[in-house]
């Protein structure tokens, strides 16, 4: 009895003299090198993501090509919370920016959405810890990220590309209403055409990251170890 | 199934010319000043005349041109529907072609080639400065130097830089694995470009899934190794090729910025005459 009490008490002093001479993760740094090198293979994972859009050959149209890229985002907002998914999509799309088909603009919306969406969902997740509080977090991230973009495109987006280039709205209503017969002017074309297409992605995303996650979480949380180093017994490949 | 081998990260093209050798934060800051400037022109001469630097320009980087025209590729979509939307959508002037509700005029063709010629200088002019000349690896080291300031209020700017350059470092690696795992999925069965959007998503999943495993077993493993190698984030940290500003890199950093400047001189003198 004694003895093993002295023996926890010899490794309480071993943590305490740790923390006095290395500081704890929290005192040292900012961040500790794990949570580090995560951000990092994610924003990568993202980045690798976001070039496979280039990639794909455009013969399915826009509505129906998937941002794939923003799953690691979303990992990582679930993983570290959402301070860490903005540092996520920040590096993605700085990563991004030499091969840009929009001189940066595209990159600048990506990040803006990107972070309203796995900010929220992040936010949420981490005072709600559990499947409920994740559903419940994709849900408000892809609808404030509709809500967002809907302003962004409304305020600054569109206005800002017809100031750059020249580039009548006109025009462009032109082309929603030969798709659509709702749209008319700028306003309807956002509510009939951005709008269900930002919800049905962010569905989609949602959907994916919320399968991924719910696989890759016990490995995250510690119940079940990654054992680095050692021969691999079981390989982690998934049975779908 | 994607060409997943085909990417690559950056266009950076060998070389050793004097652009090459700048100093990288140099060329970030004139490529903000070149593109604030290619926005600003408005006139011909104006724009003529920054047609004539950024070929000095690609003289000065030695690239051949061919790959220097490649840089523009990625717009070419956005160039074509700008120029498409210019040409249609001008009623002013004289019409050179008439047909249905399609009218062409002399103004909206003229409208049209300026666009195009400002996004073409645009993006040609970050590229040779940049990202042609410039490793993505010596872009995030001196990302971290402009940003250094901003270590004060906070910022990691020193785990960004780390971070990205971490990255760049493990793409071609979990390119390699990302192709290999789908490889793998496929012949199970797992399908990513047939069926509806619901079945496709599900096979994105089963790639996922083991890529997500294996992304953060790096991380991991990486974290071990440095923290076995004492890695204690940015304070003190030494470094082997430290950025250093010489003579060179401030002539040239003063003869290209004086260019910029002449260049929004020969606009607004046009504008006003």
């Amino acid at each position: 009895m004694n003895e093993k009490e002295k023996g926890t008490d010899y490794t309480n002093m071993l943590d305490k003299m740790k923390k006095k001479f290395f500081g704890s993760d929290e005192t040292r740094r900012r961040m500790s090198t794990r949570k580090m090198t995560s951000l990092a293979l994610l924003a990568a994972l993202a980045t690798i993501l976001m070039y496979l859009e280039i990639a794909i050959p455009v013969v399915v149209p826009s509505f129906l090509k998937l941002d794939l890229s923003e799953i690691p985002v979303l990992i990582g907002a679930f993983a570290f919370g959402p301070g860490s998914a903005i540092i996520i999509e920040l590096i993605k799309n700085l990563l991004h920016l030499p091969v840009t088909s929009s001189l940066g603009v595209g990159e600048l919306a990506n990040f803006l959405a990107g972070s309203i969406f796995a900010g929220t969902a992040g936010f949420i997740y981490r005072k709600y810890k559990s499947k409920k509080g994740a559903i419940a977090g994709l849900a408000a991230g892809t609808i404030a990220m509709t809500v967002f973009t809907s302003f962004l495109n409304y305020y600054f987006m569109l206005p800002f590309y017809a100031k750059l280039f020249h580039m009548p709205i006109d025009g462009l209503v032109a082309f929603g209403t030969a798709v659509n017969v709702y749209v008319t002017d700028l306003k309807t074309m956002i509510i009939f055409a951005f709008v269900p297409f930002n919800l049905f992605k962010g569905l989609i995303v949602s959907l994916i990251t919320a399968l991924v996650y719910n696989r890759v979480s016990p490995l995250l949380h510690g119940r079940k170890r990654l054992h680095s180093g050692q021969p691999e017994t079981t390989p982690p490949v998934t049975q779908d | 199934m994607l060409m997943i081998k085909d990417i690559s990260i950056g266009r950076y093209y060998q070389g050793d010319s004097i652009l090459h050798r700048l100093d990288p934060r140099v060329k970030i800051i004139l490529c903000f000043f070149y593109m604030v400037t290619v926005f600003m022109m408005t006139t011909v001469p104006g724009l003529l005349a920054t047609f004539a630097v950024v070929v000095f320009l690609c003289i000065l980087s030695a690239i051949p041109v061919d790959t220097i025209l490649k840089s523009v590729r990625p717009i070419v979509f956005l160039l074509l529907f700008i120029m498409l939307l210019n040409v249609l959508t001008t009623r002013t002037g004289h019409p050179l072609f008439s047909w249905w509700i399609v009218k062409i005029t002399d103004e909206g063709v003229l409208r049209a080639g300026l666009m195009a010629l400002r996004l073409f200088l645009l993006i040609l002019s970050t590229s040779i400065l940049l990202t042609l000349t410039t490793t993505p690896l010596l872009m995030a080291d001196s990302l971290e130097s402009l940003f250094g300031p901003l270590k004060r209020i906070r910022v990691p700017v020193h785990e960004m830089a780390m971070m990205m350059s971490i990255a760049l470092r493990f793409i071609p690696t979990l390119v390699e694995e990302t192709d290999k795992i789908m490889k793998a999925q496929a012949s199970r069965g797992a399908e990513y470009d047939t069926g509806n959007v619901f079945m496709r998503a599900r096979g994105y999943v089963s790639v996922l899934v083991p890529l997500f495993v294996s992304a953060f077993k790096r991380a991991e493993e990486l974290a071990i190794a440095m923290d076995a190698r004492c890695y204690r984030g940015g304070e003190g940290r030494t470094k082997l090729h430290v950025l250093h500003m010489n003579a060179k890199d401030y002539f040239w950093f003063s003869f290209l910025s004086c260019l910029c400047f002449a260049l929004i001189f020969i606009d607004l003198f046009v504008k006003i005459s």
